[in-house]
């Protein structure tokens, strides 16, 4: 960084240097102003406000009644005797990890393809499509083909096949908007498996051609292994979105309903706070997730480094 | 290239057929959207509706008071779209090119705001608004008052105003701006902030298009803080919001026909913009990613 003008400023005047120096800082820290203002004001402050607030009973608004009481919400939240593990917890973990394992899989497969394809372009944007829509219109669009008389089951009856209850039957709900969560989250990964596509030489695969290789050779020995790092990316992100999302439940089920069937930890605090105003109760909640997908995070960043060892 | 010739019938089939999977809801939607009464909900299922009328968007328009709820969602949009354009161009630069104590561990700090995912925060930062000073009838403490911040527009604004990601974005982008050019500028007499202003500022506009239209696409269709805030004060909804709650009080039967005609109309305008702008999106995907 040492450049023409603090060079000559160097040999010339050091004290002058450093004023000018002290004057970027000034500059800089008034540029960074409005940012650091925010970050102070909308995230360290409610980042504290949500750990305090796990610890403490409170109710109403008045900051005055707000009590202290240590890990007793943690009790009533994990007890195994209420909802929020089971079937909540699960709930959550199961949608998340359903929707990851079929959008991954997904996005893997069609990126794959596409990269074989005229048009490109044209493919990428059709399956991106979902990401640029509301939750709102793929919750409802969804909701309306999930019905008796809905393109789903109308497609099924033609198949000889009797109509599925899919959001009203308990046994199927779950997996019904697991799997909307999925579609509409597979173009975001197909962009990034994209680039990650682009990135391996052409010439590893003439070179595996040439050895005789075939395409499933090709795939496995390397495509997927040189993908690693996008396809890390694209789980950890995927796996924070559908641990945390419940726009899509609100919208589909409204309640997480039938019965819980599709209640999820962070629609479950949600409820709890707005709509009980257990503010204690559901700030143990939140954090219990938190830790849950910082666990996971790690959790896969720790297995993709111990793999990159074991093969570099 | 060679690799792409082989078997493509397979991976056309794979692609046409997940295709078809990912545009059929749109196209059921803009199907139901012209569905007339007994039309809708009638086993057997049919896609296509028997004229294309366009009652359902009249009655969107009436029922569900469309151009209330499209003039919030615009001003919440640009709102925030401008105000995170500027502030991330702001604090970009700093962390890019001044040379000041603190650099690296503000850098750090605005790269730990990404990890903090948005529920964890959903509860203090309402009550906050709720209790903000001096608004909706608060005092200096944010006492007393009746809905603080929670009754104006500026509830679905402000906690938005600032993205760590796009100062992340806007940062790796002024980096690999040549240093020469500024001190030019420099040695020209200006300032830091004319060297912003006048230098700097033009040559982002790439990734500013990319920045804006995620931001603009993420807020137009942003669902949960709004549903909260507004949840009191319907007059603060915005389209995703209006039209997903204002649906139980239409005629059961008719319901969805109208709904899908609102979705329609709110869903045209992002799908434009984004048609229009679709590189630099793509772009600020695959960079936010691969980074």
């Amino acid at each position: 960084m040492t450049t023409a003008v603090s060079r000559v400023g160097a040999v010339a005047a050091p004290a002058r240097r450093l004023g000018k120096l002290h004057r970027e800082g000034r500059a800089a820290y008034l540029f960074l102003a409005p940012a650091l203002l925010f970050f102070c004001v909308f995230l360290i402050l409610p980042f504290i406000f949500a750990i305090v607030l796990a610890f403490s009973d409170w109710g109403g608004f008045d900051l005055g009644t707000l009590k202290w009481s240590g890990i007793g919400n943690f009790r009533e939240v994990l007890s195994f005797d209420g909802t929020f593990v089971k079937p909540i917890l699960v709930n959550t973990l199961l949608f998340a990890f359903g929707s990851v394992f079929l959008a991954t899989f997904g996005s893997v497969l069609v990126a794959y393809c596409i990269d074989r394809l005229a048009f490109q372009g044209f493919w990428r944007v059709l399956y991106f499509l979902p990401v640029v829509a509301t939750v709102v219109a793929i919750g409802n669009v969804w909701k309306m083909m999930y019905q008796p008389a809905g393109l789903i089951n109308g497609v099924l009856n033609k198949l000889g096949v009797n109509s599925v209850g899919f959001l009203s039957d308990a046994s199927y709900a779950l997996p019904s908007v697991t799997v909307v969560h999925a579609w509409a989250s597979i173009g975001g990964a197909v962009l990034i498996l994209t680039a990650g596509l682009k990135a391996i030489p052409e010439m590893y695969y003439e070179a595996a051609e040439v050895d005789g290789a075939n395409a499933w050779h090709l795939f496995w020995s390397i495509t997927l292994p040189l993908l690693r790092p996008a396809l890390l990316f694209v789980l950890i992100t995927q796996f924070i979105g559908g641990l945390q999302s419940f726009a899509l439940i609100i919208v589909m089920t409204g309640d997480g309903g039938p019965v819980n069937a599709t209640n999820v930890a962070a629609f479950e605090m949600y409820q709890r706070a707005f709509k009980y105003g257990a503010w204690g109760t559901a700030s143990a909640m939140a954090m219990v997730l938190f830790v849950i997908i910082l666990a996971i995070t790690l959790l896969q960043l720790w297995i993709a480094r111990r793999r990159g060892e074991e093969t570099s | 290239m060679k690799r792409r010739g082989r078997f493509p019938w397979f991976a056309y089939l794979v692609v046409v057929l997940g295709g078809v999977a990912m545009v059929m809801p749109f196209l059921d939607m803009v199907m139901s959207s012209f569905k007339g009464p007994g039309e809708y909900g009638v086993i057997p299922y049919r896609l296509l509706p028997s004229s294309f009328g366009l009652d359902n968007y009249r009655e969107a328009f009436s029922q569900l008071e469309l151009p209330r709820l499209f003039r919030n969602s615009v001003i919440v949009t640009v709102s925030v779209t401008v105000s995170v354009l500027i502030t991330s161009a702001l604090a970009g630069y700093a962390l890019a090119k001044l040379r000041f104590r603190g650099r690296a561990v503000i850098f750090r700090f605005i790269l730990a705001t990404m990890m903090l995912p948005p529920f964890l925060l959903l509860i203090p930062t309402f009550l906050i608004m709720l209790n903000w000073p001096l608004a909706g009838g608060n005092d200096i403490l944010g006492r007393g008052g009746d809905g603080g911040l929670t009754t104006s527009l500026l509830a679905l604004i402000l906690p938005f105003t600032v993205s760590g990601f796009g100062i992340f974005l806007m940062r790796q982008f002024m980096v690999s701006l040549p240093d020469e050019m500024l001190e030019a500028a420099k040695i020209d007499g200006a300032n830091q902030w004319q060297t912003w202003r006048l230098i700097v500022l033009p040559q982002t506009k790439p990734v500013a298009i990319t920045l804006g239209l995620i931001t603009f696409i993420g807020t137009w269709n942003e669902y949960i803080w709004t549903l909260l805030i507004s949840s009191s004060d319907p007059s603060l909804q915005t389209l995703p919001v209006g039209i997903q709650l204002l649906q139980s009080f239409l005629d059961p039967d008719r319901t969805m026909p109208i709904v899908m005609a609102g979705l329609v109309i709110s869903t045209l305008p992002v799908l434009v913009v984004f048609l229009l702008f679709q590189k630099y999106y793509v772009r600020g995907v695959v960079l936010s990613g691969l980074k």
